[in-house]
């Protein structure tokens, strides 16, 4: 084995150790302050395994994932064309800079109180914030990649007269897309939060009802267990993004000559 | 020979260019014309306005006074009459498309079949020496066989005029010497065609040993100091032609312009 090859494995068994330690700094911790609000990871973990196959929990976390896909993508789709109407006009960015900044600068939870008065405690709602939350970041990344392209690529581009929606597509979105990238990528957990606090009204199905419930009835245990699923999802759903930023972007990465880790 | 009205595609006629309105002139009253299939190299110091006379041609900027005219046309914004080749040939390319898509990507606008378009990429790639790299994607290669991508995107629309600014600049010198020849190549081969190539260089010697006519800039503000004929024999070769007494007069007429023209 090559040293860079041991020295890596050493980081992977050194990430699992630190992992393991807090689990076990967990475990510790709750048997000795025994507390009913803290119950130890062994018993969270027994629970989980009882709880996630159960029909209630999986339709729960389907509930939760049809809202963020539906919210992510609205707010991801319309984060990438403003963004590139606002990245390629000045007087688009003019005209719609300082209403974005604005509301860009609002506490997306603090929409969620709005929300519902304007679209009742429902998916629209739900949705309508999540929406909301993922729109910004894509937005602001989205001007900036377009704005970063470099003058050749301008250049040619409009030597080729392409036409606007032609130039934006063909050259614009795909010039920027690795800057596009970062900011799905950013958008992605505050997806995932907006999922869970707007459904912390409690009402109808989904993750966030199924914790805040559990909470409610007094039932730690099933709390910690959907807490823990809620962690395990963040981690899968980055994980499936990196890959698909990977294939999708093989080409910057490549490019220029680094490896997305 | 400067080319008569009636044999020019490109005329710039008493150009000026001001970046402000009070600021000063970029380029003041440069007048010249371009002869059908001629190699025009345009030389001048640094920050004479050779790019600014590049953009205006080609339409990517337009005039304060005076008009450039294109077949009789004048030029208020890009068409596909015209290509341009432009130094940063890593820049210029685009990264997400492999070399054919790239070659193939001013052809859309044709009405060609995909089919069409990648068979003539293909032959053009061939034209400037790249054959079996299309599937290849820009950064995998070197900087000389970009720039020849490069060159093979400016023909493959089969515009009038291509112009060149300074585009073996970033090139190591024997590349530089690689790249000069595929030019001329081009230029005299290409589909038993004449395209006219306007070429902005800072390299005398470059344009002594590619042009049919060399134009001189003033340094700032740029206008014209002098058109030198070089009249060298064609087919140029490196060797030969840069040792042969005509070419060393040339050059040393030109270097005498433009050490009268900094005065």
């Amino acid at each position: 084995m090559s040293t860079r090859a041991v020295a890596r494995l050493g980081e992977v068994v050194l990430g699992a150790v630190v992992f393991v330690a807090a689990l076990a700094t967990w475990e510790a911790w709750a048997h000795s302050a025994a507390s009913f609000y803290f119950p130890p990871v062994s018993e969270v973990g027994r629970e989980a395994v009882d709880v996630w196959p159960s029909a209630d929990f999986l339709s729960a976390v389907g509930a939760s994932l049809k809202r963020l896909a539906a919210g992510y993508a609205i707010g991801a789709a319309a984060g990438v064309a403003i963004g590139l109407a606002m990245g390629s006009s000045h007087r688009v960015r003019r005209t719609l800079g300082p209403t974005t900044e604005f509301l860009r600068a609002l506490p997306v939870i603090a929409v969620v109180p709005i929300a519902i008065v304007l679209l009742d405690d429902g998916d629209v709602m739900r949705i309508a914030v999540i929406g909301f939350g993922v729109f910004f970041p894509v937005l602001v990344a989205t001007v900036a990649g377009v704005r970063g392209v470099a003058p050749e690529i301008r250049d040619t581009a409009a030597l080729l007269h392409l036409g606007t929606a032609g130039r934006t597509a063909r050259v614009y979105l795909p010039a920027a897309l690795p800057t596009i990238f970062a900011g799905l990528r950013t958008a992605l957990p505050i997806g995932l939060v907006l999922v869970v606090i707007s459904e912390f009204t409690g009402t109808g199905n989904g993750l966030g009802v199924y914790i805040w419930t559990q909470q409610f009835v007094f039932n730690a245990h099933g709390m910690y267990a959907g807490i823990l699923f809620l962690g395990l999802l963040g981690f899968v759903l980055n994980g499936l993004f990196v890959g698909l930023e990977r294939r999708v972007l093989a080409w910057h990465y490549e490019a220029i000559g680094e490896s997305l880790r | 020979m400067s080319p008569s009205a009636d044999t020019a595609v490109l005329r710039v006629k008493r150009l000026a260019k001001r970046y402000s309105s009070d600021g000063p002139p970029a380029l003041v009253d440069v007048t010249f014309d371009v002869a059908e299939g001629e190699l025009l190299a345009i030389v001048g110091p640094s920050g004479c306005g050779k790019s600014t006379l590049l953009r205006l041609m080609c339409g990517l900027l337009q005039p304060s006074e005076g008009v450039v005219l294109l077949d009789g046309e004048p030029v208020t914004r890009p068409s596909g009459k015209v290509a341009v080749v432009f130094q940063d040939y890593s820049r210029s390319l685009f990264p997400w498309l492999n070399v054919l898509r790239n070659v193939a990507f001013p052809l859309g606008r044709d009405g060609l079949s995909r089919t069409q378009r990648a068979a003539r990429a293909g032959a053009v790639l061939e034209e400037v020496g790249l054959e079996g790299v299309g599937a290849k994607y820009p950064w995998q290669l070197s900087g000389g066989m970009q720039q020849r991508v490069a060159i093979a995107r400016a023909l493959a629309s089969r515009p009038e005029v291509v112009f060149l600014d300074e585009p073996f600049a970033s090139v190591d010198a024997l590349t530089r010497g690689e790249l000069q020849d595929v030019l001329l190549d081009v230029h005299a081969h290409l589909e038993n065609r004449r395209v006219t190539i306007v070429h902005v260089t800072h390299d005398i010697d470059e344009a002594v040993y590619l042009a049919d006519r060399v134009l001189v800039l003033t340094p700032s503000p740029g206008t014209v100091a002098a058109s030198v004929e070089v009249g060298l024999p064609r087919p140029r070769i490196q060797t030969a032609t840069r040792s042969a007494l005509p070419f060393l007069d040339v050059r040393n007429e030109l270097h005498d312009v433009i050490a009268q023209a900094r005065r």
